[in-house]
């Protein structure tokens, strides 16, 4: 399954404080299938450690997380409902 | 260490995947409501089962005739700044949290002994309490898990 036809849930936290952020993330996460992607925006500072607790708790595999000031991106595939 | 174990050993065997924390909450000063409405939240984002036995004064914050919960005296000067804060980092208050974590699967219990004691029955919850149990229905949902004291 290519990149461009995998469903792709952008999740916008930005301004959300702890645990807002990782909520939105679970949330989505229940409406996904799995081999979606979820995309999660957020500013709290706790967000990447968070994500990556998160998906290895529910076992779900981060592509990628950058989090430049301002503005954290976090990239979640899922493997597992 | 054989704690851990067994944790990894049941996660490996998927019978309790994301595992279960529960909570107690005791304190009835407004201060504690914010870590235990992070942390069921933060919890139940995880995919955990939430449970939170709530007794003591805490009661207090879970009726429908709504309570001023108070301070603990040595942080009164503090309160106004908190309060402050938090609106600023747009935290939510601690029962949207709360409320939002029984969205994901979060169960809250009221303490019948001390519910009793003070005089609440079960109409006089709001809700967010699921049900009024005692001690052995909440011992027995806590069992395997992590158990908070707050």
């Amino acid at each position: 399954m290519g990149q461009a036809t995998t469903p792709h849930t952008l999740v916008d936290s930005r301004g959300s404080s702890c645990p807002g952020p990782i909520t939105d993330l679970a949330l989505a996460y229940r409406r996904a299938k799995v081999g979606d992607v979820i995309e999660l925006w957020a500013t709290d500072p706790g967000v990447k450690p968070d994500v990556q607790a998160w998906a290895a708790k529910t076992r779900n595999e981060i592509v990628s997380i950058e989090d430049p000031p301002g503005k954290i991106v976090a990239v979640v595939r899922i493997l597992r409902r | 260490m054989a704690k851990t174990m067994e944790f990894v050993s049941k996660d490996e065997a998927g019978s309790v995947a994301t595992g279960r924390i529960s909570i107690i909450m005791f304190s009835g000063t407004a201060d504690k409501f914010i870590p235990l409405g992070v942390l069921a939240q933060g919890a139940a984002a995880m995919g955990m089962d939430v449970n939170v036995f709530v007794t003591g004064f805490a009661l207090q914050g879970f009726t429908k005739q709504p309570h001023d919960l108070p301070f603990p005296v040595e942080f009164t000067s503090m309160a106004p700044a908190l309060a402050q804060g938090l609106k600023a980092a747009h935290v939510q208050p601690w029962d949207a949290m709360l409320r939002q974590a029984k969205e994901l699967g979060a169960k809250v219990y009221a303490c019948s002994m001390m519910a009793d004691v003070m005089g609440l029955k079960k109409a006089d919850f709001n809700d967010l309490v699921d049900d009024v149990v005692g001690a052995a229905t909440f011992l027995q949902a806590a069992e395997g898990g992590q158990t908070l004291f707050i």
